[in-house]
């Protein structure tokens, strides 16, 4: 169970899921958290894949996908320990059933997932505060095996690893790094493209 | 649909003008043509030229179009001072025109007064019920504020009118496929394939609906339309490949040895396989074994 399991996102992971959104702004995205469990309650997500931004409720890519991803960080000691989603509509901050099953497959191979949705009112915010914490909402599997939002006040339940995380973030938004981003989509239609996105922050 | 070298000209053109070269007016003239979505630049190209009189005056009647183009692209920015100012401009030359009317009421969608907004568009279907743009900006406006079973109706109620109208028959589709609906999406592709038999993407999308959707059946059917996807584009595209190489493995665990055509579905799956490979080895040699691994997890 995810019951008090805490969760900390390195900036790259955490950059690379947010500009995602910010790049498909009119529709729904996706991506999934690579990490291991580091001590008995901490799960550490190390790197991300930005998925889809087409039709996110289709099978086939998915299965592709994961399988891919899969391959390819388990030689670096790394799994698939939870998934990231953005919703198409600003104001909507309803996990959808899409994101629910797609949460469950995971936590079957990984019981103690993350699900994160991104807050696009914090994400909003982020120019004008000084917000440390990250602009994502964190669900758990609870006992009764549902995904429940930890409340706000437990935000310290996932953490960025690097404190200035938010402020590198602001910067990319700024210069539009986000034109840069390659997801699984982008690489189905043209397999030259990289999803692993290893040039970004170059 | 957006072919990839008409997609590469707007972006060369877009950043030309971005760097003072490029004509601002031709590139707009491309973003209509394609209706790309790409307000932000539209506002800002568009003002740039709207601005300055002498471009302005050079563009003739064509004036009054970029008006209503920068007043769209200033409510998808949220720049409502901006839309407002450009749709006085267009009042004061068109006085008691519906389009003019139109944005009155995309202006009070923007701002998100919905029942103002919603009179507005009545008002204005009371006048002419075939409008199209107006019955869509209602979906729209369903659709916007979170009321999907109401978008689903208002675009079924516009198909009962305007059946050829493939780009609604996506929309629902797409509709259908994000609430998991996949029969009903399954029902909109077949719509869009017997309207227009020849787009892959329609071929491609039923099968992945119907891969979605599984059972030995849709899984039969499916495996045939990223056939015919992979026929129609010349054996270029690459989710039709990877398609072919799930159905047949899915097919292959279902029937275990027991499926009649197991010849033609290995041959099918290792012709896929070989395409595959040799267009990783070609275009991403990097990632090349990465792909043998994950075929490896799709063995018949």
């Amino acid at each position: 169970m995810g019951g008090d399991s805490k969760y900390e996102i390195h900036q790259n992971a955490y950059i690379k899921l947010v500009l995602h959104a910010l790049k498909h702004k009119t529709s729904a995205v996706n991506g999934v958290l690579l990490g291991r469990l580091s001590g008995d309650e901490t799960v550490e997500i190390v790197d991300s894949v930005p998925l889809f931004h087409s039709q996110i409720g289709l099978l086939p890519p998915l299965e592709i996908a994961l399988i891919m991803i899969e391959e390819y960080f388990n030689d670096k000691g790394l799994s698939i320990v939870g998934y990231f989603h953005a919703n198409e509509r600003f104001d909507d901050f309803e996990l959808s059933n899409i994101a629910k099953n797609i949460g469950d497959h995971i936590s079957k191979y990984f019981p103690v997932a993350a699900l994160l949705l991104l807050d696009n009112k914090k994400l909003e915010a982020l120019p004008k505060g000084k917000d440390r914490s990250p602009v994502m909402q964190l669900y758990t599997k609870d006992a009764s095996r549902s995904w429940k939002l930890v409340e706000s006040d437990g935000s310290y339940r996932l953490t960025i690893k690097e404190p200035s995380a938010n402020v590198v973030l602001v910067d990319h938004i700024s210069s539009e790094k986000w034109k840069d981003i390659t997801d699984f989509d982008d690489h189905l239609d043209d397999i030259s493209k990289d999803w692993l996105n290893s040039e970004l922050f170059n | 649909m957006v072919s990839k070298t008409e997609e590469e000209q707007v972006n060369r053109l877009e950043s030309q003008v971005e760097n003072g070269g490029g004509d601002a007016w031709d590139y707009l003239g491309l973003v209509r043509k394609l209706k790309l979505r790409r307000f932000d630049k539209v506002l800002q190209f568009g003002l740039s030229i709207l601005n300055d009189p002498k471009q302005r005056s050079a563009l003739g009647p064509q004036e009054w179009t970029l008006y209503e183009e920068v007043a769209i692209a200033a409510m998808d920015c949220q720049c409502l001072d901006v839309a407002l100012e450009s749709i006085k401009v267009l009042q004061k030359k068109f006085p008691g025109s519906k389009r003019v009317g139109r944005l009155e009421a995309m202006l009070l969608e923007a701002k998100g007064s919905w029942a103002e907004a919603e009179t507005a568009y009545s008002s204005l279907l009371q006048d002419n019920p075939l409008d199209q743009i107006i019955h869509k900006r209602r979906a729209a406006m369903a659709k916007a504020q979170g009321n999907i079973s109401l978008a689903i109706e208002y675009i079924n109620k516009y198909l009962e009118i305007f059946m050829a109208d493939t780009d609604a028959w996506r929309e629902l589709a797409e509709i259908y496929v994000s609430l998991q609906m996949y029969k009903q999406a399954a029902f909109c592709y077949e719509e869009l394939i017997l309207s227009q038999p020849t787009v892959p993407l329609y071929h491609l999308t039923y099968a992945d609906v119907l891969y979605t959707l599984g059972g030995l059946e849709n899984l039969q059917t499916a495996k045939k339309y990223y056939a015919s996807t992979i026929d129609l584009t010349g054996g270029k595209n690459s989710r039709a490949l990877f398609g072919i190489c799930l159905c047949t493995s899915a097919i292959g665990q279902l029937t275990k040895g027991r499926n009649k055509e197991e010849k033609e579905n290995s041959e099918l799956h290792s012709l896929s396989a070989l395409a595959l490979e040799k267009g990783y080895k070609q275009r991403n040699p990097s990632k090349h074994s990465l792909l043998t691994a994950t075929l490896k997890c799709l063995k018949l």
